[in-house]
């Protein structure tokens, strides 16, 4: 049987864990103000309020800003053991929002406007032999 | 309401020492006590800024100056501690409630990126979007494209810093490096290098301060505090905070420029008005943002107002004449309260090498988590 899998922060994918293909970001839409949110969330972040639908947020996403993190992150870094840079990003999804993550991309060929696809990935499996999902994005194309 | 007034003021200096935070910070206190020609026991409130310490930090630190019964607060606010701690202490003299307060920063930090659980979730964590110059970088690659600001322009807020830097004996660093030597240093997070970076450390500065009525009755010459506001940035308006997502659809005003327009408007001072500042050069970009956020130049301008030479020292609006915090360092709590006392000190006239000739108004900034903002305008 295959493993039980959890997102690494609850709410914030969509789609079922076990088939990746078919996993995108989640995001609530706010019944008053109109803003966006990441993930499922009990109230807007913007105003506050709670009447708030939950919506998909699209794979395909443009590169805002980014910085490439050349020194290994301090406290519990889950990335490779053999640390290796890497880049961040700001990623404008749908016009609405820009969602902070790590990209897979070689961190050379990192450019503003450049064109993002979501990526969700077994990052560990935690003491309960549970498989955490966490999230990356990859440029278009590779 | 009476206006309240800086009557003394003292540091330890900034750098890593073998010393407690108990000893370190007693130290500001006794010499800003010192310089104000008061006693301990003639102080009636007392507030500690400080983000990494224990709680009851001030107590703790306050009580080597012999025991007593009032008020003893601890502040936080992240990077802007210094401010919203002074700014409590100016509440309590404007509202009559005390006529001689005591305000002190302290902070002893590990060497390194700073703990990143104290202000990141646990998930950013495990994926690494937990790196604070990470958040200063990404502000810089988006100017850089959007105005081409240049890393030359960078590197030449980090030069002139360490070149003020050589006059400040509580500095960290008091060393010049050469343009050659900031580019040549390693990238932490592209585009900041190293030299143009501050490292979390270890200090401690404080300020006495008294209603217009006591300074009279010490006969004490202070300087008054023309205005302190203190924010927190607006929804979607600083990606620093540490944020998870961003509005692509709102594009509220940065914590600096509510904290700015909201002091500049209580103290009916201008930025044209203002002789010299002290902000936060987290990193040597971002002291060409607060630039434009400050009302020194316009917005997209920052890297030319650095090429023009206005904020050397011997320039129109000086800046971070002590060095700023690449030089000195950056204990979270006590970054402020050591910007206000080299400020009192610019307007005494104490500064030596580094002094601005003539200052008579100045201007304190600090910016960080949460989009915590604190800028305190001073007047002689």
């Amino acid at each position: 049987m295959a493993a039980e899998r959890i997102a690494i922060k609850e709410g914030l994918f969509a789609g079922p864990l076990d088939r990746l293909d078919e996993v995108h970001l989640a995001g609530s839409r706010c019944g008053a103000c109109g803003e966006t949110s990441l993930g499922a969330t009990s109230s807007c972040s913007n105003c506050g309020d709670e009447s708030l639908s939950p919506v998909v947020l699209s794979d395909a996403g443009t590169l805002y800003t980014y910085t490439i993190v050349r020194h290994r992150p301090p406290g519990n870094y889950q990335g490779p053991a053999d640390f290796k840079p890497f880049g961040l990003g700001l990623i404008e999804i749908d016009d609405v929002i820009r969602v902070m993550a790590p990209l897979s991309t070689d961190p050379e060929q990192l450019q503003i406007g450049m064109q993002l696809k979501f990526h969700p990935y077994v990052l560990r499996t935690n003491e309960k032999g549970e498989e955490i999902v966490a999230f990356t994005y990859d440029a278009v194309g590779e | 309401m009476s206006d309240v007034y800086i009557i003394g003021g003292g540091m330890h200096p900034f750098g890593r020492f073998d010393k407690s935070y108990e000893q370190i910070g007693s130290e500001a206190a006794a010499l800003a006590l010192q310089d104000a020609g008061v006693q301990w026991r003639d102080i009636q409130s007392a507030f500690m800024a400080r983000m990494y310490l224990p709680a009851t930090s001030g107590p703790r630190i306050l009580r080597k100056l012999g025991s007593t019964d009032i008020s003893i607060i601890d502040v936080e606010a992240a990077c802007a501690s210094g401010g919203a701690a002074l700014r409590q202490a100016v509440l309590a003299i404007k509202s009559g409630d005390v006529d001689l307060a005591l305000v002190c920063g302290t902070e002893k930090m590990p060497r390194g990126f700073m703990d990143p659980s104290m202000i990141y979730s646990p998930w950013q964590v495990e994926l690494g979007i937990s790196q604070n110059p990470s958040y200063w970088a990404m502000r810089a690659m988006r100017h850089m494209h959007e105005y081409g600001t240049t890393e030359d322009q960078i590197a030449k807020v980090a030069f002139k810093n360490h070149k003020n830097s050589v006059h400040n004996s509580y500095a960290m660093y008091q060393k010049e490096f050469s343009m050659e030597q900031i580019l040549g240093s390693t990238l932490v997070c592209d585009p900041i290098r190293l030299l143009e970076i501050c490292a979390p450390n270890d200090g401690a500065a404080a300020v006495v301060v008294a209603s217009e009525k006591k300074m009279r009755q010490l006969g004490a010459k202070g300087i008054r505090i023309a205005g302190i506001s203190h924010s927190i940035s607006r929804y979607s308006s600083d990606f620093r905070c540490p944020a998870e997502s961003m509005s692509a659809t709102i594009d509220n005003l940065g914590p600096t420029e509510v904290t700015a327009q909201r002091v500049y408007e209580a103290a009916g001072i201008g930025v044209e008005d203002i002789d010299c500042f002290e902000v936060q050069d987290t990193d040597a970009f971002c002291e060409i943002e607060l630039y434009e956020e400050l009302g020194l130049c316009p917005v997209g301008e920052g890297g030319r107002l650095i090429d023009s030479g206005e904020v050397a020292i011997g320039g129109k609006t000086p800046v971070n004449m002590s060095g700023g915090l690449i030089s000195k360092g950056e204990p979270i709590g006590a970054s402020h309260l050591g910007q206000v006392v080299e400020l009192v000190n610019q307007l005494r006239g104490n500064c030596g090498p580094r002094q601005v000739e003539g200052a008579k108004v100045a201007l304190g900034h600090v910016l960080g988590a949460g989009g915590n903002c604190a800028i305190t305008i001073l007047s002689r």
